[in-house]
């Protein structure tokens, strides 16, 4: 029930569910299939194992029939215990990486493919904004990179779309941790990417700035309405932000469980206190929990 | 607060006392032989006008010798650096290439030199060895500090090895090519002046060697203190240019 028809997760079997049909342009809607249409406009891994070579001829199982779609415009949140391979599947998305077996494409193309088109945008743990450079310069990289002209207007709108109006000179030393990151995530979005990476970009904050930017970034996804995969180990974070919550279970990594999540937005503090809130946030813990031991 | 810097600074002059005082007493009493210098003898060859725009002149010879070692060596080196950093085939082959020359003695490459580039210019170039040696490896050091997850941002990006270069590597490496100058400031001073040993037409080196032909012990140590001053001026110089890239680039 609570699988969605865009994944399949190798162990399991699942009815496919037509509720889910209707919500993305990308999907079949037939009922005689678990998996989406072959539609390029779409992000997907099939059928992808992980193998790293840990030397002294011994290698480790990262990831086992990895089996995920992200739909067009879709936020997608991946969860799980650390060391489950999440940020495994990042990588893999990211071009940082490559499967052992197994097929990765964004869109119709290979990663590599995306990333040479400067379509891509990624936030990590580590902000990794340079230090040298100013919030504004920072914004500018991938302009830079690319070999444009820097679009001044842009840049300024994100600027003031993640709230640091004002700081456009200041240097990263200058900023808090919270505001560094937001710096990190206008560096991702400044391009308008066909797919937006974030890897714990909140891990290293504490929670009550963590929470103020999930709601943060809720707001500008809202506004910006970008096909979305974030790596996350807070279910909250991932209740709040996706319209689907994948729960991958360790050693090795697999996909255990795909939770739709149908609540309102903006999932405000109005979304957050509801039962049916709650109810998700015990019922994908649990899971988490269940996780490690392999289930 | 102000008392402890007083007592810093109190500790400092005494040092230095102490060591002038030490310096002449054992000059005095002869207990190192002819060649211990007596600071009041060199203080006095200082005094003679003649003398002293001799050792000027000179010292600014080494000084233009040494400048330029030190701006050819850093650009060569940097150059090099870079090369290795852009073409990962080829960086083993710089590092062994950068490790065999830094290994050959400098008094036995200046020889070589006043033979291929003339008695003027081989100062400079002794001086650009040994700067180019430490700048090498101080830049490729520097050009590999970027954290992974820097390069994996640019990677993500899309960046090519040249715009990776310019906006993340070079950037990156600005202190520690800095650190490498300040250790290669007096290297030039030391590089010029043994370059000036074989025949150079004048400099600091060429006049060591003629007090030494002379034994003129004051004029040798008149000319060893202005080298010294010179390669500790450079010395700070440089500390002074790290703390600004240090505070800018980190």
């Amino acid at each position: 029930m609570g699988l969605s028809p865009v994944i399949s997760a190798s162990s399991s079997t699942s009815a496919p569910d037509t509720r889910g049909a209707d919500l993305h342009a990308g999907y079949s809607g037939s009922s005689d299939s678990h998996r989406l249409d072959p539609s390029p406009l779409r992000v997907s891994l099939t059928d992808v194992q992980k193998t790293f070579d840990v030397g002294r001829g011994r290698t480790v199982q990262a990831l086992v029939d990895i089996d995920l779609d992200i739909a067009e415009g879709e936020f997608v949140a991946l969860i799980g215990p650390s060391g489950c391979g999440k940020s495994t599947v990042l990588r893999l998305l990211a071009g940082l990486d490559t499967t052992s077996s197994g097929e990765v494409e964004l869109f119709g193309s290979p990663p590599e493919e995306l990333s040479r088109q400067h379509r891509l945008g990624v936030a990590f743990q580590e902000h990794a904004l340079l230090p040298w450079a100013s919030v504004s310069s920072n914004i500018s990289l991938p302009y830079k990179v690319a070999g444009r002209s820097v679009d001044k207007n842009r840049v300024a709108e994100l600027i003031k779309l993640v709230g640091l109006t004002g700081f456009e000179k200041a240097l990263p030393k200058q900023l808090s941790g919270g505001m560094r990151q937001r710096v990190a995530i206008a560096r991702a979005l400044v391009l308008n990417p066909s797919l937006l990476l974030l890897d714990e970009p909140f891990g290293a904050l504490d929670a009550v700035t963590r929470r103020r930017m999930n709601s943060e970034l809720a707001r500008i996804w809202s506004e910006e309405r970008l096909t979305t995969l974030l790596v996350t180990h807070d279910v909250d974070e991932a209740l709040i932000l996706a319209d689907r919550v994948v729960v991958m279970s360790g050693r090795p990594g697999k996909i255990h469980h795909v939770e739709k999540v149908d609540l309102p937005r903006p999932r405000d503090t109005s979304v957050t206190r509801t039962p049916a809130f709650h109810e998700l946030v015990d019922k994908l813990t649990g899971m988490l929990d269940g996780a490690g031991e392999d289930s | 607060m102000n008392t402890r810097k007083l007592t810093k600074a109190s500790y400092m002059v005494s040092g230095v006392v102490l060591l002038v005082v030490a310096v002449e007493v054992i000059a005095r009493l002869g207990i190192a032989g002819t060649a211990w210098p007596s600071l009041v003898e060199v203080y006095e060859f200082l005094g003679d006008e003649r003398q002293r725009s001799t050792l000027w002149r000179n010292t600014l010879v080494t000084l233009e010798s040494s400048a330029t070692g030190l701006v050819m060596g850093t650009i060569i080196a940097v150059l090099a650096g870079a090369v290795s950093a852009l073409v990962p085939i080829l960086r083993p082959g710089l590092d062994r290439f950068a490790a065999i020359v830094n290994a050959v003695p400098l008094v036995a490459l200046a020889p070589l030199f006043i033979t291929t580039v003339g008695r003027e210019d081989s100062p400079a170039v002794v001086a650009a060895m040994g700067v180019g040696f430490v700048v090498f490896v101080s830049t490729t050091s520097g050009l590999a500090n970027a954290s992974r997850t820097h390069h994996d941002v640019l990677t993500v990006l899309g960046a090519n090895r040249f715009r990776r270069f310019a906006r993340l590597q070079l950037p990156q490496a600005l202190p520690s090519i800095v650190d490498g100058l300040v250790l290669a400031a007096p290297t030039a001073v030391l590089g010029a002046t043994i370059g000036e040993w074989f025949g150079a037409p004048s400099g600091l080196g060429m006049m060591i060697v003629s007090a030494f032909q002379s034994a003129n012990i004051p004029q040798l140590w008149a000319v060893a203190l202005s080298a010294t001053a010179m390669a500790l001026i450079a010395y700070f110089i440089f500390i002074a240019v790290q703390r600004a890239t240090v505070r800018r680039f980190t």
